[in-house]
């Protein structure tokens, strides 16, 4: 059976119709069209598929598209203004928080919640909001530096 | 064929569960549990996510009510809840990542009964109690009572979880909740322990001890407990809780913490897996214990203990 | 005249943005499974149910009846041709047995992934069930039952040899080690245990193969492509012309996507299904299926030394297991002989290794395969020897390590290198002396790397409005390799880095490259570019010296201009040049540096050509842990990296590389190992018991780079940057976890209940 819900994507609003138990990441990425939220493990694991709804941090994959039924849902795809990048997006570049860019996405999303609840986290507080993320590349020193860094900009 | 439906009220759950649904709320057991393999999806489920008025804290005539929809970020941000039952706060603190607090909640973590769920021991600690409700009408069953097996309540299929209860501590009641953490963010339980003590009088005047992953189901150690009460916590200087280590010394203190640390010990009954060894295990479960015990004494006697206190106690 | 408007140059901005950054950031960068072709089916393999059995039967019919399959492919639906890097011992299908229990036996292509898993599961397999072999030191004895029987028959690199069931066997004979033995004041032995570990990218792999007639396009996440091609063209029995191989933005690698994977299964299946068909791993069938992890190892050390800090000899054995398959492993023998000997100085050495098959998933390149282990277990027993001479762990490194002019444990003669500045700048960055808490204590390793030279080639063009492209076999997993091609381009022509686009990842675009792998793509591409874009500039000196009538040699190529020296009012810019359509175009591959001699028989270290150290990069790094000894677990509080990588080309690629390494050595210190069961099952095939570390778990890293502009080496003097960063890492920590627990920790990862089962040991032997 398949059930109508109504997602809004980054400010768009997409009617669907989505089986029960289609995770919101593959719903997005594959009904939607926006592959910028990745898939790295299906269990809530890797945090590559993090994507807000309503505000919160929410690991996609493991997440039923239904109960996000009416909900406002961001994906990396809706940070930046147009072609321009956030201060976050920014210092991600500028201070070596991306190599393969494969965690980025969701990096980015952790980032931005935490950002909104605490503007200027502690070290510790940017460590502890992003542990849900993994990252191989990074050693997270650059990601933890850029944070940091648009924390400072506001 | 699965179907799903999204209830607005407890009455339009219960009928959906009556039906045979499943509730959902944030998702992070049945959803990931269906993804690691451990059980498909129920093939109909009811969205209760949303319900009004199943989240929220309060505290009213001397009970602590939390609704079954609090997330664990709710909790860690709750200020009645830091002074009352900081030992819950500990545990909610270190579930999964910061996504995970977000949409875990409360009710799903009790429900789940998993015997490594983390908030399960310091509610224990503190006497709560869960509020069901089903097609009969609503009761109010003990958490001992709950947990029949891993994994297993004795809640009917059509009973919705509304609340947890608990007593508002007295003055001088402490909690906290210690586990054995690999990593410090993102961890299982490999095992751990609460604890609740009331201190009077330089004594301890009641106290309760619990241990996760350890037996099929978490459980109080009366071993421990029988250990602390009555136990006089020494001289003034160690009293003031800043400096506990003074508590592992040769004190009356000292002396009953390590039992209570060997109670618990002795209470476990722990597997050996790809995680730990059940002789490891074992063993730590004196050390989690004693740290819990230790935090919740220097919590109980006015001293600092920061959440969670399983990094506290790693410092 | 174009207009360009006047933007910094990466220098003055301090930072040179990725080129491919935006399109991370935003989300709209395309990785293979983001990838997707109209009328494509999806695959799903069904692997072995034994880790070792003799097939007796596959039956395919039911999976072809379900609704919705469009192909089931086995060995008989392709050529039987055996494939792998330096033996050839393994087909893309099973066929008579299976060898470990992420052996392919079927492929299915349907409408739906889920449909494909259906049909997967519904193939009927039936075996005859052989023992499991999964003790490696046991498969090297003589007379063990043989994972490939037949093996003496299968194709294979003459310079392995092949006795039962050791794949390579390597010694370094130097000395006379007995003899050496007799001279030391003491003789310290030790053994030490490494578990396997995992590359564990992010990024599961995925691979999309489409077929235009007898032409087959492979879209895929490989570190290799040209590998990739060439494994589908020998697999499939067709032309490598016939192959395209084209790698979307790459999810990182670490070494598992190197090597022929999977491209070949998928592109028979598509075109078994006649239609486009894609595969994306879960994150359990990128733990269990890939023939690529790190391999377990159990090492034995014996070293002589005297009193005042002497290193007079080296025994070692060292065992590693190569699991069920060869691949590009054949050389692991070799290199971990040279790690057992270290960057030291030693004239006395008698070191054996075997590589040896067994039916565990097979071993392969993971980041500087056989380094991190052999240098984990070499800087314990180190520890452990200047602990039995009575001197400071740096102390004695001070007067072993190698320097200029040293002989090296093969008799290497070494050029200027940074060895012991490294060992100075580490100790000095962590504090090293310190006083430090009861349950604190600081470690020390040093470790070294090889560069590695391999041809390489590109191509640099200059567009009509005075930009370039530079088009290049080089492939990029993240590391930011490619990124440093443009500066070096940009340097030779007066342009700037972010003047130039690359055109890369795409085997019919650009000319043959290893790929990303041994740390290898600046210090070989980089060659390249330079020689290709040294061609452009002298099109563009002949051009500009015959439009200014002035002789090439007084020209110079600056701010995007040619002008003439002394006097930059007579110049022409390169868009005005490169506007008159005339075709400029440079390739190039450079000279390719030459290995150093050694000076012993060639044939007691094995022929594969790593008994010296090109240009060798090499590494101290320093840790402070905090032991928690009720429970063992350690944190890292804080590191230092040093590294001589020669001059760095692109210095926040590199740091970046260090921060990287140094975590995923971290992880394999303290918490990462793929754990077998007694017959060579994973146990912990996931992310939640396959412990990476995450960022609250890791300690700020401090980095610094010893510049030496090396001779022989890659462009400016530079090295590889990629591999060595967690070379020494894993040895720092298990040093500093031993100062505290007052004993070394002798299997690897150190989790906390082996640290903490040691401390119970040193406790009752105390009692
Ligand atoms: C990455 C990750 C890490 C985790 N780490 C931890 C951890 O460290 N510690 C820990 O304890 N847990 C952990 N968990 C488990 C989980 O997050 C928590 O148990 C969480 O609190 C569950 O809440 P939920 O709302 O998501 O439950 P759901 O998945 O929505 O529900 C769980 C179960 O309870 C039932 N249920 C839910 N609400 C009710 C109700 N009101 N009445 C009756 N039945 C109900 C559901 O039917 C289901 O069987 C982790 C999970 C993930 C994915
Ligand atoms: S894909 Fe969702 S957490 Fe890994
Ligand atoms: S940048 Fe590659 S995983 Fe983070």
């Amino acid at each position: 059976m398949s059930i109508d819900i109504t997602l809004t994507v980054n400010g768009v609003s997409h009617p669907l119709a989505v089986d029960p138990h289609a995770s919101l990441l593959h719903t997005v990425r594959d009904q939607v069209g926006l592959t910028g939220s990745k898939e790295g493990c299906d269990d809530s694991e890797c945090g590559a598929c993090m994507m807000l709804i309503d505000g919160r941090p929410v690991n996609a994959c493991s997440y039923l598209a239904v109960q996000a039924d009416g909900a406002e849902v961001t994906t990396v795809e809706g940070l930046a203004d147009g072609n321009d990048l956030t201060p976050l997006q920014r210092a991600f570049l500028e201070k070596g928080g991306v190599q393969c860019g494969f965690c980025t996405p969701g990096m980015l999303i952790s980032a931005t919640a935490l950002l909104r609840d605490h503007p200027r986290p502690t070290e510790d507080q940017i460590r502890i909001a992003l542990s849900g993320n993994l990252c191989r590349c990074t050693g997270y020193d650059g990601i933890v530096a850029a944070v940091a860094a648009a924390a400072e900009q506001g | 064929m699965s179907t799903y439906v999204e209830a607005r009220d407890v009455a339009a759950a219960v009928a959906a569960m009556a039906d045979g649904a499943r509730p959902v709320a944030g998702g992070t057991d049945l959803v990931v549990g269906a993804r690691h393999g451990k059980a498909p999806l129920p093939e109909s489920i009811v969205g209760i996510h949303r319900i009004p008025g199943l989240d929220g804290i309060s505290v009213a005539d001397g009970v602590v009510r939390i609704g079954a929809l609090t997330s664990h970020a709710a909790i860690l941000s709750s200020p009645e809840l830091a002074s009352a039952t900081a030992g819950l706060l500990d545990a909610s603190a270190i579930v999964g990542s910061h996504a995970t607090r977000a949409n875990g909640t409360l009710g799903g973590n009790v429900m789940n009964a998993s015997p490594a769920m983390d908030t399960g021991a310091p509610l224990l600690c503190h006497d709560a109690s869960v509020v069901l409700t089903g097609p009969g009408g609503t009761r109010r069953v003990g958490l001992a009572e709950l947990w029949t097996g891993p994994g297993k309540t004795s809640a009917s299929p059509d009973e919705l979880m509304e609340a947890v209860e608990l007593p508002l501590p007295p003055e001088g009641a402490g909690s906290a909740y210690v586990r054995l953490q690999y990593r410090r963010q993102m961890e299982i339980a490999v095992v751990g322990a609460a604890a609740y003590v009331e201190v009077s009088d330089g004594a301890v005047s009641a106290a309760r001890v619990a241990i996760t992953a350890l037996t099929p189901v978490i459980c109080r150690v009366p071993g421990s407990e029988e250990a602390l009460v009555g136990r006089r916590l020494g001289s003034n200087d160690s009293v003031s809780g800043e400096n506990p280590a003074v508590w592992t010394q040769t004190t009356e203190i000292g002396d009953a913490i390590h039992a209570a640390g060997q109670a618990a010990a002795a209470a476990a009954t722990p597997i050996s897996d790809v995680r730990a060894s059940a002789g490891y295990r074992t063993a730590m479960a004196a050390v989690v214990t004693r740290r819990a015990v230790t935090a919740a004494l220097t919590r109980a006697t006015g001293g600092s203990v920061t959440v969670p206190a399983s990094d506290w106690s790693e410092r | 005249m174009t207009v360009t408007e006047e933007r910094p140059t990466a220098e003055q901005q301090g930072t040179f943005i990725r080129p491919d950054g935006k399109e991370k950031v935003t989300g709209l960068g395309r990785y293979t499974a983001d990838v997707n072709l109209t009328g494509q089916a999806h695959a799903a393999f069904r692997f072995a149910d034994h880790p070792h059995a003799r097939i007796t039967r596959i039956d395919t019919s039911a999976a072809r009846a379900i609704p919705g399959v469009y192909a089931v492919v086995t060995h008989e639906d392709v050529p039987e041709n055996l494939y792998g890097g330096m033996v050839q011992d393994r087909l893309l299908f099973a066929k008579d047995t299976v060898r470990w229990e992420g052996d392919v036996v079927a492929g299915v292509a349907a409408r739906t992934q889920a449909i494909a898993r259906e049909a997967a599961a519904a193939i009927v397999v039936e075996y005859d069930v052989l023992p499991a072999l999964p003790d490696f030191v046991a498969n090297a004895q003589p007379g063990a039952p043989l994972v490939h029987p037949e093996w003496t028959a299968y194709d294979a690199d003459d310079d392995l040899s092949r006795e039962g069931n050791v794949v390579g066997h390597s010694t370094i004979l130097k000395g006379d080690v007995d003899a050496a033995m007799e001279t030391a004041d003491v003789v310290v032995t030790s053994r030490f245990v490494a578990d396997a570990s995992q590359g564990a990218p992010i990024e599961p792999r995925a691979i999309l193969a489409q077929w235009t007639g007898d032409r087959v396009t492979v879209w895929t996440s490989t570190q290799v492509p040209f590998a990739a091609r060439d494994g589908v063209a020998h697999t499939l029995g067709i032309p490598q012309s016939h192959v395209r191989v084209i790698v979307p933005l790459l999810g990182g690698g670490f070494g598992s996507k190197c090597d022929f994977h999977f491209e070949a299964h998928v592109a028979a299946l598509a075109e078994a299904a006649g239609r486009p068909v894609k595969l994306v791993f879960s994150r359990r069938e990128e733990f269990l299926a890939p023939d690529h992890r790190r391999e377990g190892m159990v090492l034995e050390f014996e070293t002589g030394a005297t009193k005042d800090g002497h290193l007079v000899a080296r025994r070692a054995t060292l065992h590693l297991d190569k699991g069920a398959y060869t691949g590009e492993g054949g050389f692991f023998a070799q290199m971990a002989a040279m790690h057992a000997c270290g960057p030291y100085e030693l004239d006395n050495v008698a070191v054996r290794a075997m590589l040896t098959y067994s039916t565990n998933q097979p071993s392969s390149s993971i980041r500087a395969p056989t380094a991190p282990q052999t240098c984990w277990a070499l800087e314990q027993h180190m520890d452990q020897v200047a602990a039995a001479v009575g001197l400071d762990p740096v102390e004695l490194r001070r007067r072993t390590l190698i320097r200029q002019g040293s002989h090296g444990p093969t008799g290497q003669v070494f050029d200027e290198i940074g060895m012991l500045d490294t060992l100075e700048a580490a100790v000095e960055m962590i504090g090293y002396g310190q006083e430090l808490p009861d349950d604190e204590a600081i470690g020390v390793a040093c470790g070294w790397w090889p560069s590695m030279a391999s041809p390489s080639g590109a191509y640099v063009k200059l567009n009509g409005d005075g930009t370039g492209t530079i088009v290049t076999g080089a492939q990029e997993c993240g590391t930011g390799a490619v990124m440093a091609l443009p500066i070096l381009a940009a340097e030779q022509l007066g342009m700037r880095p972010d003047d130039f686009s690359i055109l890369y990842q795409d085997t019919d675009a650009g000319p043959w490259d290893m790929g990303a792998s041994g740390s290898q793509t600046t210090f070989n591409n980089g060659r390249a570019v330079v020689a290709a874009a040294q061609e452009v500039r002298a099109q563009l000196l002949q051009m500009a010296a015959e439009k200014l009538e002035i002789d090439p040699a007084d020209l110079e190529l600056v701010d995007g201009t040619v002008r003439a020296v002394g006097a930059p009012s007579t110049s022409v810019t390169i868009a005005e040049l490169a506007g008159t359509g005339t075709p400029l175009l440079g390739k190039g591959s450079g000279d390719l540096p030459e290995n150093p001699p050694t000076d012993i028989p060639s044939a007691c270290v094995g022929r594969l050509g790593l008994d010296s150290f090109l240009a060798p990069q090499l590494i101290t790094h320093a840790a402070r842990v905090k032991v928690d000894r009720e429970t063992g677990v350690v944190r890292v509080l804080a590191f230092a990296a040093a590294h001589d990588s020669g001059v760095i080309v692109n210095k926040i690629g590199a740091d970046g590389q260090v921060y990287g390494g140094v975590m995923m050595g971290i992880g394999q210190a303290l918490s990462e190992a793929t754990y077998f069961d007694e017959e060579g099952r994973q146990r912990n095939p996931g992310l939640l018991d396959y412990k990476l570390q995450t960022a609250s778990d890791g300690p700020r890293i401090d980095v610094r780079w010893i510049e030496v502009d090396t001779p022989n080496a890659g462009p400016k003097g530079s090295k590889g940057v990629g591999e060595p960063p967690s070379v020494p890492t894993s040895g720092a920590v298990g040093n500093a976890i031993a100062q505290v627990v007052g004993r070394h920790v002798t299997q690897l990862p150190m989790t906390a209940e082996r640290v903490w089962t040691t401390i119970q040991d040193v406790q009752e032997e105390a009692k």
